[in-house]
């Protein structure tokens, strides 16, 4: 009985902590926008507005006075649970975010799971059984894809499958599950072409290390083999280091999509926050700020949970 | 049961290979063997290759790139030099239990404590899930540990040091072995501790009649409880005594580890080293290994030779040439 309440007891600081975080990302995105140059008023009015045309649009928006106030009422909305509405085009910012916010996540989904589905058996043989060559053929791939920026991964995917094979689209976009996959598996690739690189990396240095130590010995001795051998005495004890890294990258990955889905003019939510932040769209570029804040939040929440599950010794 | 010994090992060589081509000897020359019921101790500075001999016996020699080189093993009149992995098998775990050296390992991290020793209960067939978590609390109990309800659903960071080793040895003897390896089972363990470690094999060895082989570089712990001596200096058996005979050994070096003990009861004054560091794998002396560090060194111990099995007693021998020089 005990024990249960100690776990519930510390998940529960931990969910307390990861508030708190997304309460900061959501001061910061406020302040952050405000503080890069550029005006919602004068730029949706042109170069050539007048300045009592622009006071006049800047009260219109509740842009103007005292940045103080503005964040209170900020506050107060979203407490209402209305995150406003944009500036330049008056739609509101929850409609935006539902409607560009699934491609997002359907490329970061299918990315991940892509990558666990290579990253797991390359990173546990490599590990477990590789020597010589095939060590150092993986630690090179991995080191070359881990160095190489994801735009330029996209780059040469697109100058090979979509200039020259015109296997894939180059830009467009269809919502309807199966038919998306064909706008979506190139910057999938991509993706999970960099994911695998640092995931199998982990997992790969987690099991050599997990293979030397002596419970695996007295496992082998003990008579454990097969699945039950491979699940608990190398994967288990080695996956905890690989699931923090996973849910961290889930959430750089949020950040990732920015250039992707602009290298790919894809309609998600990271291209919607690039015209955001370039209109300097206060509302909106908090909005998604909010959103990706709080998935990231959440995601390491996930994260550390899991990984505390799999491996009692993690601190959470 | 048969007069035959349990375990045989003679003139065994153990290999590790450095490249494709390079292989470095690591153990020669290991000869002694195990009776039924017989607590041996097998003793030895680091680097000495006992551990190695010990993985020689559960067959865990390939995880470290090494191989038996030559030389007999066997267990029960079972070869273990060419056991293939089906008879590996039959008798890791079943017929040889194996206790960590405390200072590394314990239970497996991830793992309840409840949960391993029901797995190595269930590698016998004869138990069911039905009655596996009643054996299991059995095996808790025969360990002496306290509560073991509670400690069942306890992972390893959260047991004390001599819990930890008590679950190996409740892990070890699980199937009732024949012989258990306990490769330094209580290094850096509290002193008492350490105590109720050794007195805990001691009841396992009368209550099951389980033989055992005990590896440790502390000559007077071990010989409070070992039947018979193995000492091992650079890769070979250099001698083998009753343990009650310790005080007058046939061998030097025999003699200088258990010289250099501290004693806590009676303090010698000075503490008494042995000179110079134990040959490492790869630069052993010609002749006897010993003879760099020897107080009794004479001219022909250092002649390249293969040193003589002198026997003495009904078990023992010693390898020493001038043992019957040596002062009783």
């Amino acid at each position: 009985m005990k024990k249960g309440n100690q776990l519930s007891r510390k998940i529960f600081g931990r969910f307390l902590r990861a508030i708190v975080v997304a309460f900061w990302v959501m001061v910061l995105s406020f302040a952050l926008i405000r503080i890069a140059p550029g005006d919602p008023a004068s730029t949706k009015l042109g170069i050539g507005a007048e300045k009592e045309a622009i006071d006049l649009l800047r009260k219109q928006l509740h842009i103007g006075g005292n940045p103080i106030s503005q964040f209170f009422s900020y506050l107060g909305d979203l407490i209402h649970g209305n995150l406003g509405a944009s500036l330049q085009t008056g739609v509101k910012v929850v409609d935006i975010i539902n409607r560009t916010l699934p491609l997002t996540i359907y490329l970061i989904l299918l990315s991940t799971l892509c990558a666990l589905l290579l990253s797991i058996p390359i990173g546990t043989f490599i590990g477990w059984s590789g020597k010589g060559p095939l060590v150092y053929g993986f630690r090179g791939i991995t080191a070359v894809f881990l160095a190489t920026p994801n735009f330029f991964i996209a780059m040469v995917g697109i100058l090979f499958f979509s200039v020259r094979h015109n296997w894939a689209p180059v830009f467009g976009y269809d919502t309807a599950f199966p038919k998306n996959l064909h706008y979506l598996w190139l910057p999938v690739v991509v993706n999970t072409i960099i994911m695998t690189s640092v995931i199998s990396r982990v997992l790969y240095s987690s099991v050599t290390e997990t293979k030397d130590q002596e419970f695996v010995e007295t496992g082998i001795i003990r008579g454990v083999s097969g699945r039950r051998f491979f699940w608990f005495y190398i994967l288990k004890p080695s996956l905890a280091p690989t699931v923090v890294l996973l849910s961290y990258m889930m959430g750089t990955m949020l950040g990732a999509t920015v250039i992707l889905e602009t290298i790919f003019s894809l309609p998600g939510i990271g291209r919607e926050m690039v015209g955001a932040v370039l209109t300097s769209d206060y509302p909106l570029v908090q909005g998604i700020l909010l959103y990706f804040g709080a998935i990231t939040v959440f995601l390491s929440f996930m994260g550390d949970l899991i990984a505390y599950l799999l491996d009692r010794r993690v601190k959470i | 049961m048969s007069a035959e010994p349990l375990v045989v090992i003679d003139d065994l060589k153990i290999d590790v290979r450095l490249t494709r081509a390079n292989r470095l000897p690591i153990v020669d020359t290991a000869t002694f063997s195990i009776d039924r019921g017989e607590i041996i101790g097998l003793i030895g500075e680091s680097g000495s290759g006992k551990t190695m001999l010990c993985r020689a016996l559960v067959g865990t020699l390939g995880r470290r790139g090494a191989y038996i080189a030559g030389g007999k093993l066997t267990f029960d009149g079972i070869d273990l030099v060419t056991a293939k992995g089906s008879a590996w098998a039959d008798i890791r775990g079943k017929r040889i239990g194996y206790v960590p050296q405390s200072a590394l390992a314990g239970p497996n991290p991830v793992m309840t404590i409840g949960a391993q020793l029901e797995e190595s209960i269930l590698q016998d067939k004869e138990f069911s899930k039905g009655n596996v978590k009643a054996r299991a609390i059995e095996l808790l109990n025969i360990v002496q540990i306290r509560r073991p309800e509670v400690v069942m659903h306890q992972y390893q960071h959260e047991l004390s040091g001599g819990m930890k080793q008590r679950v190996m040895i409740a892990c070890a003897i699980a199937q009732q072995p024949e012989l258990i390896v306990a490769d330094e089972p209580t290094t850096g363990l509290d002193v008492t501790v350490q105590a109720e470690i050794m007195r805990l094999l001691l009841d396992i060895r009368s209550e099951f009649k389980t033989s055992i082989i005990l590896v440790s570089h502390d000559l007077p712990l071990v010989n409070q409880i070992c039947d018979e001596i193995v000492v091992m200096h650079a890769g070979s058996t250099v001698e083998k005594i009753s343990s009650r005979d310790i005080t007058r050994a046939n061998h030097p070096y025999t003699r200088a580890l258990y010289d250099s003990r501290i004693d806590l009861v009676e303090p010698k004054g000075e503490l008494t080293t042995i000179n110079g560091q134990p040959p490492t794998v790869g630069n052993w002396p010609v002749g006897c290994r010993f003879s760099e560090r020897c107080n009794f060194v004479e001219d022909r111990c250092r002649l390249p030779q293969v040193l003589p099995i002198i026997p003495i007693g009904p078990n023992g021998f010693s390898t020493c040439l001038r043992f019957n020089e040596l002062e009783k």
